[in-house]
């Protein structure tokens, strides 16, 4: 197939430039040395992570460099799981978002995150569908990627590095990622 | 761009283009499946979701409910067609599925669209392709798509627990050949039942067979094309044509339905001496 043969050191060459870039914007969540999950350097010095993720007022991030900083939960929403954190700062350039529904059925994806403890793992797939899964709820990127515990809160980017979701749960072998433009405005409004 | 987008555009792009052509077939109690606009009018299936004999009811791309009616099935390869009056809904590209190499990417799509992706990860026994991806729920019978979102193949997990599989479309092509040429697609038989069995060794080193096993013969229905041809209780079938029999699956699958009619040679082991039977497959009489 000529996608593959044409590209395929390019290509390769991509996916982990791709992790790397990821791996600096996604943060370990721990208390007291356990892990928690993972986290997202968000745009105006603040990360987000699933609600499931934080369950109480404060917790450690360890970047990817290494550094702890504390960090406070400002905002959280259950229906949505997500969760805002206010962070000391700490020089690392934010991650950049993708614009609003840009991914379609197919595109690829790539999540970084810390499953099973793993540090900085990376895996990779496509979009199997964006919507409720079911009949009722909310809309998610369903995506066929392998996720474990320790992704959750972790970034679902694009082919290009950019963010396109916040993993929040498996549903059997599919992934769930709250969408970017239920992130963003979950940010917008936290920051009232 | 770089590669990685590219890849990620023609995947989308072909998650698109093939998705046009997908049905969701509401053959079933609980799970629904997938279908494919194969031709003008004929939505193929897979045959294990389809539990209804006259009529279901399909769901087209533009969210069209539509009645369609049973035309024909095979079993023996998991394949059911079904005829529908499904004007602007296209028909899919279906690709040469000879050129299909393992490690080729592919997608499978299921009704809505949804996609999963995977690579081949090899050419199986009976012609079929064995895929490195997951099928989710109701996904059986949707197409598996190569990256330029040609069809080349049916997908199906009702064949194996331990496998993905799909029905290469050349092999879907020819049920639907058989269906168009004579209206309906007959079923092919010997009229045997028959039991798997190992070989002996002096047995496979005297005749120089490389097989392990092959199938006994437990019974023979009478006035059918085995009765006819002289096959008896205890025979054991080696090969049919030139297929090699190492179990019933492999009898099955070689009785396809547009061997009805054809003259076929059955290898046969009688008191451990070989003995080849001339043996026309019969079509079986249909129900009701």
């Amino acid at each position: 197939m000529s996608v593959r043969d044409a590209d395929s050191e390019s290509g390769l060459a991509d996916i982990a430039a791709l992790a790397e870039h990821l791996r600096l914007v996604t943060v370990e969540v721990t208390d007291a040395g356990a892990l928690l999950g993972s986290g997202v350097l968000w745009p105006a010095g603040r990360v987000v992570t699933n609600a499931h993720v934080v369950r109480r007022p404060e917790v450690s991030l360890r970047l990817a460099d290494g550094r702890s900083v504390r960090a406070r939960v400002v905002a959280r929403d259950t229906d949505v799981d997500l969760a805002l954190l206010d962070i000391p700062e700490i020089g690392v350039p934010a991650a950049t978002l993708a614009e609003p529904e840009t991914v379609r059925v197919g595109s690829f994806v790539a999540a970084v995150g810390h499953p099973l403890g793993v540090r900085g793992a990376l895996s990779t797939g496509i979009v199997c569908a964006i919507g409720p899964i079911g009949r009722n709820g909310r809309s998610w990127i369903q995506a066929d990627l392998h996720l474990a515990p320790g992704n959750s809160g972790g970034p679902l980017a694009d082919a290009a590095g950019r963010i396109v979701g916040v993993n929040s749960r498996a549903a059997g072998s599919l992934a769930l990622a709250v969408p970017v433009s239920v992130v963003a405005r979950f940010v917008q409004e936290a920051r009232g | 761009m770089n590669g990685l987008q590219g890849l990620s555009n023609d995947l989308a792009a072909a998650v698109e283009r093939a998705g046009r052509a997908v049905f969701s077939v509401a053959g079933r109690a609980r799970l629904g499946s997938t279908g494919v606009h194969w031709r003008p009018g004929l939505v193929v299936t897979a045959d294990h979701t389809v539990h209804v004999d006259e009529e279901v009811t399909i769901t087209g791309p533009d969210g069209r409910a539509l009645t369609a009616r049973v035309a024909g099935r095979d079993p023996t390869i998991d394949v059911a067609v079904l005829k529908v009056d499904a004007p602007g809904v296209p028909v899919a590209e279906v690709a040469d599925s000879s050129a299909v190499r393992v490690g080729h990417i592919v997608l499978a799509l299921g009704a809505g669209p949804r996609a999963s992706w995977g690579v081949v990860s090899s050419l199986g026994e009976g012609r079929m392709l064995h895929l490195d991806l997951t099928l989710y729920p109701g996904f059986s019978g949707g197409p598996l798509v190569d990256a330029q979102g040609r069809v080349v193949g049916i997908n199906t997990s009702g064949a194996s627990r331990h496998w993905q599989l799909a029905i290469p479309a050349a092999a879907v092509n020819r049920v639907v050949d058989e269906l168009q040429r004579r209206g309906r697609i007959p079923r092919a038989y010997l009229g045997v039942s028959t039991q798997p069995v190992r070989l002996p060794e002096l047995v496979r080193q005297r005749l120089n067979l490389d097989q392990q096993t092959a199938v006994i013969v437990v019974e023979v229905q009478s006035g059918s094309p085995a009765a006819a041809a002289g096959v008896t209780i205890g025979d054991v079938i080696v090969s049919l044509g030139t297929t090699r029999i190492t179990d019933p699956t492999d009898l099955k699958s070689a009785l396809r339905p547009d061997r009805v009619g054809e003259s076929l040679t059955a290898s046969v082991l009688r008191g451990g001496e070989p003995k080849d039977l001339q043996v026309t497959v019969g079509e079986r009489p249909r129900r009701g």
